[in-house]
């Protein structure tokens, strides 16, 4: 019991900063919204009911993502819809993360080793490691709750306590029942990448039945099984809203039954290997150094090692861009709806499909171009500390060959995958009727990468000093824009403020052209951060 | 001529007492040098100023005249390095690796890493991830002589390596030797270096404290030696036998360290009844609290007359 103590405490010391930013984010996001209802909707039942009926209208385009409002012409219910409509996207990449390193990134450390051979046993470790994160999970939905009710006041309304304390508890579920999915997915291949692309691709497998399921009839009675379906059926926080205990009991299920088969597999599986091992192949001994040239390129040897990484986030992209070309097409007459003229007014246009393609397509994928050049940086701080930049500097190559071929390579992969993108969308585009000016696809496309490049230049100047905290920094930042992006222009905050969000630099290309200020401020990150980078890369310490 | 290496009050300030501090050393071209000390002596902080990777609070490094830090590139055309500790290459294959570096250092015969791998029973098929410890200093080694260099940094070459691979390891020293390469190597184990170098230095708390050629060395040398009885002890011969002291007795157990020759120590207890005998050769920490414990000497003044020895 001493040493399951022992380990508890470990395991909650690991999941500090996720509890501070996890937190923090899940308050502020229920809180914003919450706060943002009186400003957005107005203070008057016919201006409330005519508000109602736009976001219901706009809801009904984004219901791949977030399924439909109740009561959006209250605090309570569109807090409900945006804000933890919001958060049940945000959380299970949480879970994935925690589930896939909490074993398989300290069993690539050795510290698994460690704490097993104290004495421990591992199905012991496996339940400190799930109390921990269902103690951390409970404390982050409870701020998402605290934030919800508080935002809620903040726009002179009160929320039902019975109902927000039911849909946390739905919210709880599908945490645990991620949790313990990835978990178990970890189990089945031998590697933290690979376990967190098996539980990702799962992951997201379920969240596309569930988001079918809501578009095509065809898919609906197969949704059920998805976690994200049985979190959707409790919509208590609203006022007239229902809370379903059978799928809440689900989903705690799912998380418990999922979470002994991956104990299980634990206690069976070796150490630095997958619960299913294939027949070793009789390769023979090899001496000879590889003669792929890929290897010796400059810029292109990055590439190439994370070649099956990559490939990943270029058939997400071709698959994002099918899908908004396909939703395009569908809505098309639901977009004519006359309440949407003030949007295609505002965005200067009067083709509704433009703005689905402009705003959706190139909105999201900037998000996606984000997270892939965050990833990235902390890829480079983990070569920082894991010797691979002293390998590397071992060789006769100037110090600022590095942040170059840092550079490069994000740029190149993010062309690469934003080209994609746009190829997919001119290709497809014509066939759902919608006509494209090419030179602003091209735009848009370009536009990525320099957006790629601002957060790469800011994460090469803040890993020259603190290569730690740069991943969080980049992703708090990305957070926070995104965040400001949305709700600045409900609270009427200056221009200079929310110009502060990356994704506001990067504008709508596809629909209102180039956003010169945006440009030349990304241009200016790129510079002065890559810059600075190139100045502490000459002087600073190398070496674990 | 020009030294292989060459630092004058060369100082790394970490703060707290820890760091390098002041060090004056000379390794000649064509020289085995090891470069001894315990754990957190400052071996690796040496190191890594050598290589450029860490600045020097004060002072300077030269190899082969180029300035450590102006001129790290250059340098590091002319050396062979292999860190204390590995990096990290997760899914590549050690072929890959090789090839990746070798590819950023451009002129490497791919042949001659074949040969490495081979003389070493390295698999390079595997994935670096699936190397044991042994396997990836092997790697290690491997990237270090891929090309020859005029100048190998070996921050403790035989850690993790089997008793087979080590002697692989000091044959090619010797090879390297021979073709005229510099070996300035680290390591903790005081036989280990005995085995390869032709001079040493010692390092303890950051200073140097002790620069000489291996054969000025004898006076370091001693082993602690335990004797069990089946009978008398002879606790009064062996006192009396030259280069034994420390005698302590505990029943029918003598323990005593011996320096130099053993042949005084065997004929004091020719008379008596030997049932065990073990002779342990001490750490480094033994024999730095035996040599200093009476005298601390000013690190300075023994560095300088260190190297006065033992300079060639």
């Amino acid at each position: 019991m001493a040493r399951l103590l022992r380990m508890l405490r470990i395991a909650l010391r690991a999941h500090r900063t996720a509890l501070l930013v996890m937190g923090g984010l899940s308050f502020f996001a229920t809180y914003l919204q919450g706060a943002a209802f009186a400003a957005a909707a107005g203070h008057t039942a016919v201006e409330r009911a005519a508000f109602a009926q736009e976001i219901d209208s706009l809801a009904s385009q984004l219901a791949y993502l977030i399924p439909l409002p109740v009561r959006a012409d209250t605090a309570a219910g569109y807090t409900q819809w945006r804000g933890f409509g919001g958060m049940t996207l945000v959380l299970p990449i949480w879970a994935l993360l925690a589930a896939t390193g909490a074993i398989r990134n300290e069993e690539e450390r050795g510290l698994l080793e460690t704490w097993l051979g104290s004495g421990l046993s591992r199905i012991g470790l496996i339940v400190a490691r799930c109390l921990a994160f269902v103690m951390v999970a409970v404390v982050v939905v409870a701020m998402a709750g605290l934030g919800a009710l508080a935002g809620v006041a903040a726009s002179g309304e009160s929320v039902r306590l019975a109902g927000l304390l039911e849909l946390c508890l739905a919210v709880l579920g599908l945490l645990l029942a991620c949790y313990a999915i990835a978990l178990l997915a970890a189990q089945l291949v031998s590697t933290r990448r690979a376990a967190t692309g098996l539980g990702g691709a799962v992951l997201v497998a379920l969240f596309l039945l569930d988001s079918l399921g809501r578009i095509n009839g065809r898919f609906s009675r197969w949704a059920v099984v998805s976690p994200f379906h049985l979190r959707n059926m409790t919509t208590a926080m609203a006022p007239g809203g229902s809370f379903d205990l059978p799928a809440t009991l689900a989903l705690f299920g799912i998380a418990i039954v999922v979470s002994v088969l991956a104990a299980g597999a634990f206690r069976v599986r070796d150490l630095g290997g997958s619960l299913v091992q294939g027949q070793a192949r009789d390769r023979g001994v090899v001496h000879t150094v590889s003669p792929n040239p890929l290897l010796r390129l400059p810029v292109i040897s990055a590439l190439y090692e994370e070649r099956v990484g990559l490939l990943g986030w270029l058939v997400g992209s071709l698959a994002l861009a099918a899908l908004i070309v396909s939703l395009a097409g569908s809505m098309n007459g639901l977009l004519s709806n006359a309440s949407f003229q003030g949007y295609f007014a505002a965005a200067g246009t009067s083709d509704p499909t433009l703005v689905l393609l402009g705003v959706f397509w190139a909105g999201i994928a900037a998000l996606l171009i984000a997270v892939y050049a965050i990833t990235q940086v902390a890829q480079w701080a983990d070569e920082d500390s894991q010797g691979r930049l002293e390998m590397i500097l071992a060789q006769p190559v100037p110090r600022w060959r590095v942040v170059v071929e840092r550079a490069g390579a994000l740029a190149l992969s993010t062309a690469l995958l934003a080209g994609a993108g746009g190829l997919a969308i001119a290709a497809l585009a014509p066939g759902q009727g919608v006509h494209l000016d090419g030179g602003r696809l091209l735009l848009a496309v370009g536009l990525l990468v320099v957006l790629a490049l601002s957060y790469g230049a800011l994460g090469a100047a803040v890993i020259a000093r603190m290569p730690r905290v740069a991943a969080p920094v980049l992703g708090a930042l990305a957070v926070v824009g995104f965040f400001m992006d949305e709700v600045g222009p409900l609270f009427k905050w200056p221009n200079w403020a929310l110009d502060i969000s990356m994704f506001r630099l990067y504008g709508a290309p596809l629909v209102s052209g180039l956003f010169a200020t945006g440009l030349y401020v990304m241009t200016a990150i790129v510079v002065v951060g890559f810059g600075l980078a190139l100045v502490a890369m000459r002087t600073r310490e190398v070496g674990r | 001529m020009t030294s292989a290496i060459r630092t004058s009050g060369l100082s790394k300030d970490y703060g707290s007492g820890r760091g390098l501090f002041e060090l004056d050393l000379e390794v000649q071209p064509g020289e085995v040098f090891g470069y001894l000390g315990p754990n957190g002596a400052g071996k690796t902080t040496t190191i890594r100023l050598l290589m450029g990777m860490i600045r020097p609070t004060a002072g300077r490094a030269e190899v082969f005249g180029l300035d450590a830090q102006d001129q790290a590139v250059e340098v590091k055309r002319l050396v062979g390095y292999l860190p204390g500790e590995l990096a990290q290459f997760g899914g590549l294959r050690g072929r890959e690796v090789v090839s990746y570096l070798a590819g950023l250092r451009g002129g490497v015969d791919p042949g001659r890493a074949t040969q490495l791998a081979e003389r070493l029973a390295l698999d390079l098929g595997q994935r670096f991830r699936e190397y044991s410890r042994g396997n990836k200093q092997k790697l290690g080694l491997l990237l270090a002589f891929m090309h020859d260099p005029r100048l190998l940094i070996l921050d403790e070459p035989t850690s993790g390596l089997d008793p087979l691979n080590q002697q692989e390891f000091y044959r090619m020293v010797d090879e390297a030797r021979e073709r005229g390469a510099t070996i300035f190597l680290s390591s903790h184990v005081l036989s280990e270096v005995e085995h390869v170098c032709q001079r040493i230095g010692i390092i303890r708390g950051g200073r140097l404290v002790q620069v000489a050629r291996l054969e000025d060395l004898h006076h370091l040398r001693f082993h602690t030696v335990e004797v069990e009885f089946a009978g008398p002890v002879p606790a009064d011969a062996v006192r009396a036998a030259p280069g034994v002291d420390d005698v302590a007795v505990d029943g029918e157990r003598l323990t005593c360290r011996v320096q130099g020759d053993f042949t005084p120590l065997l004929a004091a207890l020719e008379t008596a009844r030997v049932v065990n005998l073990v002779s342990r050769e001490p750490n480094l920490e033994e024999v730095f609290l035996t040599y200093y414990r009476d005298a601390e000497p000013s690190a300075a003044g023994v560095v300088a007359d260190g190297i006065d020895r033992g300079a060639q």
